[in-house]
């Protein structure tokens, strides 16, 4: 079986003053003759490029493997003398020599023949390759067509528009930013800003410096850049949060993946002599791709999971400060209440420059990108270095629900993921993480320097009789020990006498799992779970009925339940002994629990 | 020992102990004075010949009986486990029971 190969191609490439569009919109037929994996240099790369000969029978060149396409040859779809068509490609010099870059190919047969007796081309004339090694090339009659090339993510009949709006003193051709790597020298690239960062200096061993980051965004991927020293001053200026550039002549390096959550493997280098221009055509300019959760999905996220979210900001908080215990420094904070159509509410966090900066214009529609889900008083949202807002974004979403907010939304009430936490602390139970006792006690938790919050699942093994209520204020909220005056039960903290007071439970159990046993303490939420009743009726039960009460006290022994806890030392008389409190208290759902285990052990761990 | 074990079971692992006395955790189907179509925890279904005078107390059961064949048990006795059971559950539980990784949990 033999296959058409594009013959003729190979020497067409080679031979082109330009890339031309007629020639990188063919979908050239050719046979890939060898292969070999080029290691790509820098520290802390595990991306292997390949460089495949590219033959089309007559002839063959070079050319190299976009990453993307590695996997083509790892799972041996190409092999030696694969048939394949190319759907992308670029070309680019290199060292006088022209290179291919496949950027999209279909295979369309493995064969096991070399096809035609395909020959090296000549090396160039010398002053070809000396024009073509100069970065851009000078203006000339070559500049209008070559604006806009095959490559480029723009569909066809879009690019006429592009060429003619490029006609301004452009003069090579658009690279799509998830092209770029360090072999190509000569690009350039059409991207969005979506975070520019403040200026930022620092100091160590071996001297000072001062840096800026951006990272730009076109439709084919997102790429971040930086610039140091001499470059800051001169380029900061130049770039501004939301508009698009033309960016040539920045270096092209490894991405340092520690200081990054850009999904690219490389990064740029701003340089004095990087190119910027500003962009000025609106057609087709590249946006931020958005995937929105709803706030009522936000359930299922876990916590830290970053996201994106479309809402109405239904109120802004003043702007506050607050002071990091770790490092005293003051940081200003914002809250935003967020409401969307689902129904519900969330609180998301502003920080830094962007909570002062902040300017409450009646309740906008705001896109964020890449904020991070916490778990304060059952889900919150709060802004990462990376996340980025877009208020009163032009997207179609932002519209629906600017229309929906305006037509009533605004009327409705909303349910907040605050859900029972007990001492609303918000922690929640993590069965992954469940912790034996007995590790805990020798982990030392709840020591200085020591993890303090721990889940655990035990068993109620005996709980301490004496001291298990104390009479409480029974206003909301305050829940203070009242003392037994003549005519009621006083509450200092409310300056109120209460005919009666609330009994609130203070619980001290031990309990015990299959390492060991540790004492609990626990509060009236934790009681009410434990007993199954309210403190007040505890106590009437104990006032009335001294065997009701045993049986109650019994029947609370040796029930089994999943525990958030808090370790706390405290120091009793030069003791120093470790406390721990009950967060969170819930009785075991045992098909949930025992589905974990199945799953658990059907997974990889266990094999 | 090994005489006086019954192993948990479902329909498709019931074939292999044929002749032998087993536990079938199930859900009741069609209740007769003497035969009960019940469906095991991986949705087989099982004919039970029942003891005289039995009653299937509840909605889901475990029947410690004798594999006649692989469609039918002879009831020996019967334990009731309410009306509501996770049949998933109970099949992950009967299937990893069996899993080669823990026979020597098992006594089977």
């Amino acid at each position: 079986m033999s296959h058409q190969l594009t013959a003729g191609i190979c020497k067409r490439l080679f031979e082109a003053d330009e890339p031309d569009d007629n020639l990188l919109e063919l979908r050239p037929t050719v046979q890939f003759l060898s292969y070999k994996k080029v290691a790509t240099g820098g520290a802390g790369s595990n991306v292997d490029r390949y460089r495949i000969i590219v033959s089309d029978g007559e002839h063959f060149l070079q050319s190299m493997l976009s990453t993307q396409l590695n996997y083509l040859i790892e799972e041996n779809h190409i092999a030696k003398h694969t048939i394949a068509i190319i759907d992308k490609f670029t070309c680019n010099m290199v060292q006088g020599k022209r290179l291919l870059i496949v950027l999209g190919l279909t295979v369309v047969a493995k064969v096991s023949d070399k096809i035609g007796e395909p020959t090296a081309l000549q090396a160039p004339p010398g002053a070809r390759s000396a024009a073509h090694s100069a970065s851009p090339a000078p203006d000339g009659p070559v500049s209008a067509p070559s604006a806009s090339s095959g490559p480029t993510p723009a569909p066809g009949p879009q690019s006429s528009i592009q060429r003619q709006a490029s006609k301004g003193g452009r003069n090579s051709a658009i690279f799509p930013i998830e092209s770029l790597s360090p072999y190509m020298n000569n690009w350039t690239i059409r991207a969005l800003v979506t975070q520019k960062s403040d200026i930022r200096t620092w100091s160590n061993a071996k001297g000072e410096g001062k840096l800026f980051s951006v990272v730009f965004v076109d439709d084919t991927g997102e790429i971040k850049a930086t610039a140091f020293n001499k470059a800051v001053e001169d380029l900061y200026e130049k770039f501004q949060d939301g508009k698009v550039y033309y960016i040539s002549k920045a270096r092209v390096n490894l991405a340092k993946k520690k200081f990054t959550n850009v999904t690219n493997e490389y990064e740029l280098t701003l340089e004095r002599n990087t190119e910027v221009q500003e962009c000025h055509d609106v057609v087709n300019a590249p946006t931020i791709k958005y995937k929105f959760v709803d706030i009522v999905e936000l359930g299922n996220l876990e916590k830290d999971a970053t996201c994106d979210v479309l809402a109405i900001v239904k109120e802004a908080g003043p702007l506050g400060e607050i002071t990091t215990r770790s490092s005293n420094k003051t940081i200003m904070k914002r809250e935003l209440t967020l409401v969307d159509r689902s129904g519900y509410t969330v609180r998301l966090t502003l920080w830094g420059a962007q909570a002062e900066q902040w300017s409450a214009e009646d309740q906008p529609v705001v896109a964020f990108k890449g904020v991070k889900v916490g778990d304060f008083q059952g889900r919150s949202l709060s802004m990462a270095m990376s996340s980025t807002m877009q208020i009163n974004p032009d997207i179609s979403e932002a519209h629906v629900l600017r229309g929906w907010y305006d037509a009533g939304g605004a009327e409705q009430s909303y349910q907040s993921h605050t859900n029972a936490s007990s001492g609303g602390s918000g922690l929640a139970f993590k069965r992954e993480e469940i912790c034996p006792l007995e590790e805990v006690r020798e982990l030392g938790y709840g020591e200085p320097d020591k993890p303090d919050v721990f889940s655990s699942r035990a068993t109620v093994m005996h709980i301490k009789p004496d001291n298990l209520t104390y009479p409480a204020c029974p206003t909301t909220g305050c829940h203070k020990k009242v003392v037994e005056v003549t005519d009621g039960w006083r509450c200092e903290k409310c300056s109120v006498t209460h005919e009666k007071p609330q009994h609130r439970y203070i619980v001290s159990a031990a309990v015990a799992d299959w390492s060991g046993q540790l004492w609990f303490q626990g509060f009236h939420d934790a009681g009410q779970v434990i007993f199954g009743m309210t403190a007040d009726e505890l106590v009437e039960i104990r006032e009335n009925n001294d065997s009701q009460y045993q049986n109650v006290l019994e029947r609370a022994v040796g029930s089994t339940y999943n525990f958030v806890c808090r370790a706390k030392q405290d120091s009793y008389n030069d003791n120093i002994r470790t406390r721990y409190g009950i967060s969170r208290i819930e009785p075991l759902n045992y098909a949930e629990e025992g589905k974990y285990i199945a799953n658990l052990l059907r997974s990889e761990w266990a094999q | 020992m090994s005489e006086h074990a019954t192993p948990r079971v479902n329909s498709a692992i019931l074939n292999n102990y044929i002749g032998r006395s087993v536990r079938l955790t199930c859900k009741t189907l069609r209740v007769n004075p003497d035969v009960a179509l019940v469906e095991a925890s991986d949705g087989g279904q099982i004919t039970v010949r029942m003891l005289p005078d039995a009653v299937m107390p509840s909605q889901f059961v475990e029947i410690i009986c004798q594999v006649q064949d692989p469609s039918t048990v002879k009831m020996q006795a019967c334990i009731n486990l309410g009306d509501k059971l996770d049949m998933k559950l109970v099949n992950d539980v009967v299937e990893l029971s069996h899993d080669s990784r823990f026979t020597n949990m098992f006594n089977y």
